[in-house]
């Protein structure tokens, strides 16, 4: 049985560990996620929410366990054993800070990956039209990121992350620089995205929205997976008094 | 007052001026690579480069290029490195402008925030091309008041080059003063010269500073990309 639904995996995740100066903040974390899933990490600020995602791409080295994406190892025995290009090409990432390259337009901005791998300049554009329509930029495509609001420059970073048709998306607390209205429009741009069957990973205190889309919750605390499992049984009754804990604290103050 | 027959010294002084440009052009071009190196080489994780780079910046920031005029031609002739006027003249203002450079490059590659390189490498692009295609651009932009400043300096110390006769345009006001014994007149009408040259480049630059900041695309490829895009775009759904 797991064998089975093993092949279906985008990411496979087990026993990663990784400290910073002696101080453990990911210690010994396994996660599956399944192709076309969203999956939701949720938990306290400092727990190693944003260090886990960014050892998916190797934008952070673990120091020990194995990642696997697409049934491919591409960490493991502390080592990477992967192009790091390539990997990145797979694994998109959307960034809290949104991160657009300044000195270029919108449309530019989804070029750039596009262009740099090689695909060809008219491809690219019409790749770049196609997306910027979809998280309904069209009309902002030759604005420059200081001309647009934080709701429209995540957008086109959502835009220029699925540039490359990665097999999994990464999102690191997409929403928590911005307004209510921006979050609205970022939300309901994930939500279509959710809809397309992509795989996400996605870090968030939208736990409203968390429980609406994802296929999986997880509960990261101290850099350990305290509990997952479908959202309406983490989110409405956790097993484990830690996630209970949190999720009454988040909400009396409001968070959602 | 004025007295010097203009007429007969016209090509005399085109020919400084003409001397002069090529000056600024090879010294600034040359400044401006090896100014580039040097900032790679003060930002390089290695010690070993960190630190020669570090010396050469700080042993022509304060030294007076004039020195490093003498140097080179006088200085290096009676060792047996016989340089020519142009030769000497143009390597000293390359190793002077390019220490003061390298400290405005620098800090403007310094100054591009780290997100920047991480959303690239996210994006797949290598090192090479992140700096080529993410860094670079970004760190030009504030790099460019600073070499703006430094290039219109370079024009006005090549004047100094007189002091081994290198055929520019004080070499040229010299010997018109020698022959005419009209040191104001000709001295005027040079200084005249040099500022009909920096003004519009000064301002010039400004201009392109602005434009750029307005976010008006300079290289062709962007202007065709960009046209392309408008119009796909105009195309509906
Ligand atoms: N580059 C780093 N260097 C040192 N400590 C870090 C670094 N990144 C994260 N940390 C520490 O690791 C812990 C987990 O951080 P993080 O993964 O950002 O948590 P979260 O995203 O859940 O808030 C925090 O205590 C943080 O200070
Ligand atoms: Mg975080």
């Amino acid at each position: 049985m797991t064998e089975v639904l093993a092949q279906h995996d985008v990411l496979t995740i087990s026993g990663l560990s990784k400290s910073f100066h002696g101080r453990l903040v990911l210690d010994d974390v396994s996660l599956a996620v399944r192709q076309a899933t969203i999956t939701a990490i949720i938990g306290s600020s400092g727990g190693g929410k944003t260090t886990l995602l960014r050892c998916l791409n190797l934008l952070e080295r673990p120091d020990s366990g194995t990642i696997a994406v697409d049934g491919a190892p591409i960490f493991a025995d502390g080592a990477v054993c992967t192009d790091l290009p390539k990997l990145r090409r797979s694994v998109g990432m959307v960034f809290q800070r949104f991160n657009l390259f300044p000195h270029l337009t919108a449309i530019e901005n989804v070029m750039l990956a596009p262009l740099d791998a090689g695909v060809p300049e008219q491809e690219a554009l019409e790749r770049a039209v196609t997306l910027l329509r979809r998280v309904r930029l069209a009309h902002r495509a030759t604005a420059y990121p200081e001309q647009m609001s934080g709701g429209e420059q995540q957008r086109v970073a959502i835009a220029r992350a699925l540039a490359l048709r990665p097999s999994v998306l990464l999102f690191d607390e997409p929403t928590s620089s911005l307004d209510p209205e921006s979050t609205g429009e970022v939300l309901l741009v994930m939500r279509e995205l959710a809809a397309t069957g992509i795989t996400m990973v996605l870090v968030t205190h939208e736990l409203a929205f968390a429980r609406e889309v994802a296929d999986h919750v997880v509960f990261v605390d101290a850099g350990k997976i305290t509990e997952e499992g479908a959202p309406a049984q983490v989110l409405t009754n956790p097993r484990s008094p830690r996630t209970r804990e949190f999720l009454t604290h988040f909400t009396r103050e409001g968070g959602s | 007052m004025f007295e010097v027959p203009w007429s007969e010294y016209s090509t005399d002084l085109w020919e400084g001026l003409l001397k002069t440009v090529s000056y600024t052009v090879a010294g600034f071009a040359g400044a401006a690579l090896l100014g580039l190196a040097v900032a790679l080489l003060r930002l390089s994780t290695l010690k070993a480069l960190r630190i020669p780079a570090l010396i050469y910046t700080e042993l022509f920031k304060n030294v007076p290029l004039l020195a490093v005029i003498f140097l080179t031609y006088f200085g290096l002739g009676s060792v047996g490195l016989k340089l020519d006027a142009f030769q000497a003249g143009t390597l000293s203002l390359v190793l002077f402008y390019a220490a003061y450079l390298s400290e405005i490059f620098r800090s403007a590659i310094n100054g591009v925030h780290n997100g920047q390189q991480e959303a690239a490498s996210a994006l797949g692009l290598g090192k090479l091309s992140t700096f080529r295609k993410v860094v670079f651009p970004q760190a030009m932009r504030l790099a460019l008041p600073g070499t703006n400043t430094m290039l219109v300096d370079l024009l006005k110390s090549t004047s100094l080059l007189v002091t081994i006769s290198a055929a520019e345009l004080m070499s040229q006001g010299r010997l018109i003063t020698s022959a005419t014994f009209r040191a104001l007149e000709v001295y005027l009408v040079i200084a005249a010269i040099y500022f009909v040259l920096c003004y519009p480049l000064s301002q010039g630059l400004l201009w392109l500073e602005r434009r750029i900041h307005a976010g008006v695309p300079l290289s062709p490829t962007r202007r065709r990309r960009l046209r392309a895009a408008r119009e796909l775009l105009e195309v509906p759904a």
